[in-house]
């Protein structure tokens, strides 16, 4: 008699890769909380897009992380452009005015965007302390908040 | 059983070899990311094949970044250690199709992977491209190699019909 395939046995191996994988995870140093942000590393602060609202009426700073053509496209009033795939010479043109403020806030494109986390480490790493907007530039906009389009003047 | 019997590549110990072949391969790409799971869900969340986005959230992605590893390392040593090997060498296969998958996605949207996250969790690491395409589409006919049904045996003499026994000659 041959041996068939059973898929019991992919059942027993899936649900013990899960209970596994769950479990280890529970219990790593390094494990990934289920329900929050991969990005967002110890000693980070994000704030959500109320929150963010409030600081930029307040005077807040805010930085786009994403490629310069993006932020010339559309982009949160007042924000400089900071990307992170070309960070050194934008820093050195604003580095005065960003050791001066100290209300920083960091955006990009969205879930899954890592950009603003990176910038703000980067930034954090010179001795500038910055928050990045929970869910970046689309919770601003599903939001309703205003913002700028096309070149700046 | 010759070597150009497509047949020959369902003897035992070929069979044994694929699996055992792509279950290294396996455990070895585990290593890291059990060790981070983490590091292994910034990876995750790079391809945008499983979230985050907002009708989903964070949990599909990272939950897909604790399991995975294991499940890698599971079946690898169950194609290792020749056990269940045509069931594992089925989940294996469902691996390398999904790896293939996701970095044909990242490939068509132009997504900028500094490393796959194959077997390292480093930006230096192996770049998604043709390349690991074809490593995985490899890895995919060996692992479907090992989930072929063992040839079946050749069929014993058949014995002779009763009653027809030689008997002495009659007196």
């Amino acid at each position: 008699m041959l041996p068939s395939l059973r898929l019991s046995r992919i059942a027993v191996v899936l649900f013990v890769s899960c209970a596994l994988g769950l479990g280890w995870n529970a219990a790593s140093a390094r494990g990934v909380p289920l329900f929050a942000n991969a990005f967002l590393q110890q000693g980070e602060e994000e704030i959500p897009a109320p929150e963010a609202r409030a600081r930029h009426g307040r005077g807040a700073l805010f930085l786009d992380a994403r490629p310069h053509a993006f932020w010339e496209m559309t982009r949160i009033p007042g924000s400089l452009p900071l990307p992170e795939d070309d960070f050194e010479p934008f820093f050195q043109r604003f580095e005065p005015r960003l050791r001066g403020t100290f209300d920083i806030v960091v955006y990009c494109s969205g879930f899954g965007c890592e950009a603003s986390h990176l910038v703000a480490r980067r930034l954090r790493d010179r001795g500038i302390q910055a928050a990045v907007l929970e869910e970046g530039l689309p919770a601003w906009t599903d939001a309703g908040y205003p913002i700028e389009e096309g070149p700046p003047r | 059983m010759s070597l150009g019997n497509a047949a020959a590549l369902r003897h035992p110990v070929w069979q044994w070899a694929m699996g055992a072949i792509v279950g290294g391969v396996l455990v070895y790409a585990s290593y890291d990311k059990i060790l981070d799971p983490q590091g292994f869900a910034r990876v995750v969340y790079r391809y945008r094949l499983a979230g985050p986005t907002a009708a989903t959230g964070f949990v599909p992605p990272n939950a897909l970044a604790a399991i995975l590893p294991w499940a890698e390392l599971l079946t690898g040593l169950l194609l290792i250690l020749n056990l269940w090997r045509r069931e594992a060498a089925l989940i294996a296969g469902g691996m390398m199709a999904m790896f293939i998958a996701a970095v044909g996605y990242a490939m068509a949207m132009g997504i900028d992977m500094d490393g796959c996250g194959c077997f390292t969790l480093d930006a230096g690491g192996r770049s998604a491209g043709w390349s690991l395409i074809a490593a995985d589409a490899g890895l995919l006919l060996l692992a479907l190699g090992a989930a072929l049904p063992p040839a079946r045996p050749a069929p014993a003499a058949s014995p002779s019909p009763p009653g027809r026994q030689a008997s002495p000659a009659a007196p």
